[in-house]
């Protein structure tokens, strides 16, 4: 069963690309005890390794990034307004009247907004690009502002937790979950020796990853991550790409990387044969840190398993606790087998 | 009690238009200490008596209790809601919004949005396209959800730097905080003056609560409180007034100027700083409709600055809450001219 705390205490962390730090932390205190060896690379990836019973036949690396999408502070406006850049890709409408926290003490600020009573025709319902927006912190001037914030604050998304009825709605799932299936394994008792990366920037091009992998070295990859689920109204068929409530998504081929054909058939087989739920996705969409560690050195045979998630990329991602428990799963009986071969 | 504390009780509340039932528990709360009499109207308008029954002067004071929000029209065979706004909402702001659904127990959901590969930009968000999205299978979503049923954007009640509140519902519940600030500076000096404190319904949705209210109480005159437009990027500068820096005083055709030059006296006198708002025609406001209630009632609206309008991002500062109140009290025991 999952740890239902810590993923809230992972979730509600502030860690946009680059300023992992929170998360970070979390994660290093969880881990620390049950690691043979663990240590944090210059970029700011947790690179762990845990002895397992047996020495694996391929040495796999498990891997999820512990960044977040959200803002930065870009600019401070002489009215005392904050101007800001997405970090990661954050649709327009994730951005408009929102409620945010800026920089490390949290302060509460809003995304500004021109009220619908004096838009034009053809301005309702169209959310301005966050170019033209700002945030208001309450600063009467830019001198005040500056006694609280500065240029290159972080800002994330002030959103709500709740884990309730078989399903969890927060900000960061994608890819606080990940790591909290990692950490739950560094807990347990492992059938062979494995490598868990923690990894950094992935919102911002996979780049921290593309670090770790060179430095572990691995023969294969598992990637665990969140995939984008478009199964609600407006979205029929193919176009929903995948089904919350329809088990561990494997992917075959995403936007980023062509997955190994071998390890797609050795999860879907492992699925059917231990009944735990799977599916894979039914659009080419998408991309994970997979995209950056197939490719290392000279290959990694990569694999990536997601739980499906609605809203990703926002304030507020919807899954299912059967879902997860299924990529739990799901992953630690691949690597298991990977390990085996 | 602060204005704080008063603002955020009053935003916990839902009572999206049409459901202001759900708040005579709080407003009997907060006004027993100073009204003989409190009565609920089958409009779902809430009335405190406050001052002298007996007095041949009789002032109603106005304040809004309804908030916008969505009421839920139809449920599909997936569970997912599909709702319908309540007054203005600003559909920009819809798409991937926390809501609460007042069901048989408080649901919370997530308005459904579609992936960027899926998304035309160009369309925007129509009506068509609420959808709440609750995660619960289809018999729970049953068991507890029916057609009906209302909601609300969630938001937390936040403070900013220097005293200013944000929180969605504070269009109008800063105005029923102005009511209540008020009611509790004047309660002691009323030996001449009924004031009826109107917590009126429905605003959102056609100004009826406090049109029919005004009917009931045949009051002299009316003082309207609501939000009015803070300045910010993209607002007219004759339609707002700057946050902060006290009310907001209407002057309008539908209005009376005496009324009006007596709210502007009354600032003057108390040395509280204050913008005009002039309509060229009605207020957009209680106001329109109370206004030409029986044989006429003569009104001002008077309003505290508020940013971002409709969203769950609504902006106001607490020092306007508290000057707005006083300017109506100065005018109140002022006895004002007549």
């Amino acid at each position: 069963m999952m740890d239902k705390k810590l993923l809230e205490k992972l979730c509600t962390a502030g860690g946009i690309s680059g300023d992992e730090g929170e998360v970070r932390d979390i994660i290093l205190e969880e881990i620390s005890p049950y690691a043979d060896k663990v240590k944090t690379d210059n970029m700011g990836n947790i690179i762990a390794f845990k002895k397992g019973r047996n020495k694996p036949g391929k040495k796999l690396m498990i891997s999820a990034h512990m960044d977040e999408v959200g803002f930065i502070v870009t600019d401070i406006l002489s009215d005392g307004m904050l101007k800001f850049s997405c970090v990661g890709g954050i649709n327009d409408s994730a951005v408009f009247a929102k409620q945010v926290f800026v920089g490390k003490d949290k302060l509460p600020g809003v995304v500004c907004c021109k009220p619908v009573h004096v838009l034009k025709a053809d301005e309702k319902g169209k959310c301005p690009s966050p170019d033209s927006l700002a945030i208001d912190i309450g600063a009467e001037s830019r001198e005040q502002a500056l006694e609280y914030v500065r240029p290159g604050d972080s800002i994330i998304f002030d959103s709500i937790y709740e884990n309730k009825d078989g399903r969890i709605i927060s900000k960061a799932i994608d890819d606080r979950f990940g790591c909290l299936v990692m950490i739950e394994m560094l807990r347990s008792e492992l059938p062979y020796d494995m490598y868990f990366t923690f990894c950094v920037q992935e919102e911002v091009g996979l780049r921290g990853s593309s670090a770790a992998a060179y430095t572990v070295d691995p023969d294969s990859a598992i990637v665990i991550e969140s995939t984008t689920a478009a199964d609600v109204p407006g979205s029929e068929n193919e176009k929903r790409v995948c089904l919350v409530g329809g088990g561990a998504v494997v992917s075959f081929m995403d936007r980023a990387t062509i997955y190994d054909r071998e390890y797609y058939q050795l999860a879907m087989d492992i699925a059917k044969e231990k009944g735990i739920p799977a599916q894979t996705k039914t659009m080419i969409a998408g991309g994970n840190d997979a995209g950056a560690i197939h490719k290392s050195r000279s290959g990694v045979r990569t694999i990536a398993v997601s739980v499906p998630c609605r809203y990703l990329h926002a304030n507020a991602s919807l899954i299912k606790t059967s879902d997860a428990q299924a990529v739990s799963d799901l992953v630690k009986e691949l690597a298991k087998r990977i390990c085996e071969q | 009690m602060k204005t704080r504390k008063l603002l955020k009780k009053l935003c916990a509340e839902y009572a999206v238009s049409g459901r202001e039932n759900e708040m005579s528990g709080i407003i009997t709360e907060l006004t027993e200490k100073y009204a003989y009499e409190i009565k609920e109207l089958p409009t779902g308008t809430i009335i405190a008596e406050v001052g002298n029954k007996k007095a041949k002067r009789h002032i109603m004071l106005d304040a809004h209790i309804d908030r916008i929000g969505l009421v839920v029209t139809y449920i599909n065979e997936e569970g997912f809601l599909k709702a319908e706004p309540v007054g203005g909402m600003d559909l920009r702001a819809l798409a991937g919004t926390v809501v609460t659904v007042m069901g048989r127990e408080n649901v919370t959901g997530v308005i459904c949005t579609l992936p960027p590969h899926l998304i035309d930009k160009e369309a925007g968000f129509t009506r068509d396209m609420i959808w709440i999205d609750t995660g619960l299978s289809p018999e729970r979503v049953n068991e507890l959800v029916s057609v009906g049923d209302t909601a609300i954007v969630k938001s937390f009640f936040r403070e900013l730097i220097g005293d200013k509140a944000a929180v969605s519902a504070l269009d109008n519940r800063a105005g029923c905080a102005v009511i209540i600030r008020c009611a509790e500076l004047v309660s002691k000096k009323l030996t001449d003056t009924r004031l009826s404190l109107v917590f009126s319904s429905q605003e959102e949705t056609n100004e009826s609560g406090a049109k029919t209210a005004a009917f009931l109480l045949e009051p002299d005159e009316a003082i309207v409180v609501d939000v009015g437009f803070a300045k910010q990027s993209g607002v007219p500068a004759h339609l707002s007034g700057k946050l902060g820096a006290g009310p907001i005083i209407s002057i309008a055709p539908s209005l009376s100027r005496k009324m009006t030059d007596g709210l502007i006296a009354s600032a003057k006198e108390l040395g509280i700083s204050f913008d005009y708002e002039v309509d060229g025609s009605t207020t957009g406001t209680n106001a329109d409709g109370i206004s030409i209630t029986r044989g006429g009632i003569p009104c001002a609206v008077i309003s505290v600055p508020e940013k971002n309008m409709h969203t769950q991002t609504e902006t106001v500062s607490l020092d306007d809450i508290e000057n707005t109140a006083k300017v109506i009290a100065g005018y109140i025991t002022g006895g004002a001219e007549k």
